[in-house]
């Protein structure tokens, strides 16, 4: 729609909408520059907007599993050493039935040892009742503060109270990892050589006195044991591999929050130096707009007339 | 021919020159006022009879100029068009407005969004099922429900206020279309009485003109010429202003309760309700109209929505599925009481996350259930997804309406442009006409004082022969 005449009106109007349109685009520089993103509302880029809220929603997610991978660790390590400390009680329980079965020892002597298998057990059953945050670690989901009783005066005690429940973590999108090992699969239940028993019938067999915790003498009380321990060394191989696992989910993790943080940024966050740039650009663009609108505007046949 | 008749001509010419002066002078006055319209006077040369009758003393050469008129340039068809794409354009530039508010309520995308309060009440869950026992944990989560119900109410709530503000603008507006409907008949009239009058209506004409076009931005009305001048006014089909008299619009219906339950709509006067006849409202009116019935409660109703899948998911697995610290069932997690979501778990021990009720009545510490529920965030059509489609849906709808809204003030700008061109003031032109009228005039006096001269030798200086 072109048109011969050009009037004065005509002129600041077209001036003035490229004024305001430069002024515009600067504006958005600018608030993309204080705000450090390029999509500052969805109308921005509906895509960009989804995609930084998805990048977001897994970002938190993969923190929390992070977080979760954390604390599956502290408990494991807790049920590791736990594990480890017990391991070494056993084996010394083992050496001082080897040395009962030894002919040499008189009644004194084997009550001595007796008592310290004694010693040993009631030990035990404090590892076996190890807490992590309160809660005891082979004691499953139990709501008690227990996982075996404790012995009290005259009673050897050493009974499984708590539930053979899996303490999960989540560590991955679908992927939990039980965190402990239960009491029943770590010291045997009551049906066949459960450690505590087996401990209180080595030490009631070296006393000399009546069969206890199924345990007819030494050398059945010795192979017992060793079942015991087998069991022991067992439940530390699962909790190894399962630390293993989940150090390796975690790490998968903590990479993923770097790669997931990279392009968050890259969709919502402007690149620094394209968009001053850019802002230098449209300055340019601006001042020349508000030269030429100097020049269009001024001159009038008035100037020419005397 | 009379003697004098010369005096006569250049008489004429002196008045047409001063008239065009004026005229100029009031051009220039007028360079910058909005809805003025150039004005040129329009010349005829005077001629004699042009039929023969006795006496008749017609020499040929005519009897100077007259001033037949004062044209005011305005292209109708292009005056029409303008109407046309303004109201377009205030439509457009009302949804667009409307849609960048909601956006603002919306904050996203952003760590101040509901996205980032429902990724941490799902997160809230895992910090529970790693530490069933935690009293922190537990109240930690409750609190990040809280926040969850607060983001979400006060997002619906936000859109309500701007359905209020909405309707009352909607009721200021439609007002001020009655009051510029009103003030388009008086001046119709005042046209129609100065055009009867021989008078000439040119600066009535400009100042209707500029209150039609605000009809036209407002409810996007158009406009049909009738008699002497004055302009019939319509919406849709139907008169707003014909001739003298107007027909007033009124509101009907107000939104009902959830706001946006119930149509709005601009009746004419006198209709009961909502579904009485309707006025065809476009422009400003239209596009509030739209937002009223159509934009604020759909986000609402989205929105609504997201806080309704986010109960049913949690209820799913917390409510009699999951057992609390005392091995007691679940109970609702959430509950919508009022169209608001609220959390209904109070005592963080109610929280329910274990999936067995533990056997020795001192409950389990199980967290298998909050384990479940913190995975809820990435479930296929759960709340997460649901919002997020309400955004993408916000963003494309609001980025269309701004490319609209661009394209349109192209459009306006070009027709704008257009119009300037035919009825704007050009300083270049009138400083011509100064000039060229000014010369008329000295050119008149030059022939007055020619024919003075004429006419003195003839007084003075005939018959004076041996004075």
């Amino acid at each position: 729609m072109s048109s011969p005449r050009v009037t004065q009106r005509s002129v600041t109007s077209t001036v003035m909408r490229g004024l305001q349109a430069n002024a515009l685009r600067m504006q958005q520089i600018q608030e993309q520059l204080s705000s450090g993103r390029q999509v500052n509302r969805p109308s921005d880029s509906p895509v960009k907007t989804v995609e930084a809220m998805q990048f977001r929603g897994t970002l938190s997610r993969t923190e929390q599993y992070v977080r979760n991978a954390q604390d599956g660790l502290a408990v494991l390590g807790t049920v590791d050493s736990a594990l480890s400390s017990g391991l070494e009680m056993v084996r010394r329980a083992r050496d001082l039935t080897l040395t009962g079965m030894n002919g040499a020892n008189g009644a004194q002597g084997r009550e001595a040892l007796a008592a310290e298998i004694d010693q040993l057990r009631e030990s035990l059953i404090g590892v076996a009742n190890t807490r992590y945050l309160d809660r005891p670690v082979f004691g499953g989901n139990t709501g008690g503060a227990l996982a075996y009783s404790t012995p009290v005066a005259g009673d050897p005690a050493g009974a499984f109270v708590g539930d053979t429940g899996a303490a999960l973590r989540t560590v991955a999108a679908g992927t939990q990892v039980e965190v402990n090992v239960t009491g029943p699969e770590t010291f045997g239940d009551g049906t066949d050589s459960q450690l505590f028993d087996v401990l209180a019938g080595l030490s009631a067999a070296l006393r000399g006195g009546p069969e206890v915790g199924g345990v007819t003498d030494l050398d059945d009380g010795l192979s017992k044991l060793d079942r015991a321990t087998e069991r022991i060394v067992a439940a530390l191989g699962k909790v190894g591999a399962r630390t293993n696992r989940v150090e390796t989910l975690a790490a998968k993790a903590e990479d993923s929050l770097v790669t997931l943080t990279n392009s968050l940024a890259e969709v919502e966050s402007i690149d620094l130096p394209k968009t001053i740039v850019e802002l230098q650009m449209q300055e340019v663009a601006y001042q020349a707009a508000l030269g030429a609108t100097a020049r269009v505007v001024q001159p009038s046949l008035l100037d020419f007339l005397r | 021919m009379s003697t004098f008749s010369g005096l006569n001509t250049g008489l004429s010419s002196l008045y047409a020159s001063r008239r065009a002066l004026e005229l100029a002078g009031q051009n220039i006055s007028n360079v910058n006022t909005e809805g003025y319209s150039r004005q040129r006077l329009d010349l005829q040369s005077v001629g004699g009879p042009v039929t023969s009758a006795l006496h008749a003393t017609y020499d040929g050469v005519g009897n100077g100029v007259m001033v037949a008129g004062v044209d005011r340039l305005r292209d109708m068809f292009l005056e029409a068009r303008a109407l046309t794409e303004r109201g377009t354009a205030a439509g457009l530039a009302g949804d667009r407005v409307l849609l960048g508010r909601v956006e603002a309520v919306l904050a996203e995308p952003g760590d101040a969004g509901i996205s980032r309060q429902l990724a941490d009440f799902w997160d809230g869950w895992d910090d529970v099922a790693n530490n069933p026992d935690s009293l922190a944990a537990r109240s930690q989560l409750l609190e990040r429900a809280q926040t969850l119900a607060e983001g979400l109410n006060g997002a619906v709530q936000a859109l309500d206020a701007q359905y209020d503000a909405s309707h009352q603008e909607l009721a200021a507006t439609v007002l001020d279309i009655n009051a510029v409907a009103v003030g388009v008949a008086d001046f119709n009239r005042a046209i129609v009485s100065a055009t009867r009058a021989g008078l000439s209506p040119n600066d009535l004409l400009d100042k209707r003109d500029v209150l039609v076009q605000r009809l036209a931005e407002m409810a996007g009305a158009t406009v049909k010429h009738g008699d002497a001048g004055s302009v019939d006014v319509f919406l849709g089909g139907t008169a707003l202003v014909t001739g003298t008299t107007t027909c007033p619009l009124q509101v009907s219906g107000t939104g009902g309760t959830p706001p946006g339950s119930d149509a709005v709509a601009v009746v004419w006067a006198g209709a009961a309700d909502a579904s009485g006849p309707q006025a065809a409202v476009g422009g400003a009116a239209g596009s509030l109209l739209k937002g009223l019935n159509d934009v604020l409660p759909r986000y609402r109703a989205q929105l609504t929505d997201v806080a309704e899948r986010v109960r049913t998911q949690v209820d799913a697995v917390h409510d009699a599925q999951a057992f609390d610290q005392q091995g007691a069932p679940g109970e609702h997690f959430f509950v919508i009481t009022d169209g608001r979501l609220v959390v209904n778990v109070s005592d963080p021990a109610r929280i329910a996350a274990s999936a067995s009720p533990g056997t020795d009545g001192t409950g389990d510490r199980g967290g298998t259930k909050a384990a479940q529920l913190a995975e809820l965030s990435s479930a296929k059509g759960g709340a997460d997804e649901l919002y997020r489609r309400t955004v993408v849906a916000l963003g494309v709808e609001a980025q269309a309406a701004g490319r609209r809204v661009e394209i349109q003030d192209d459009i306006l700008a070009q027709v704008d442009a257009a119009r300037e061109a035919e009825s704007g003031v050009s300083l270049d032109e009138e400083m011509t006409n100064l000039l060229a009228f000014q010369k008329a005039y000295e050119g008149a006096a030059r022939f007055i004082s020619a024919i003075d001269q004429v006419l003195d030798t003839l007084i003075n200086r005939t018959g004076v022969v041996g004075r």
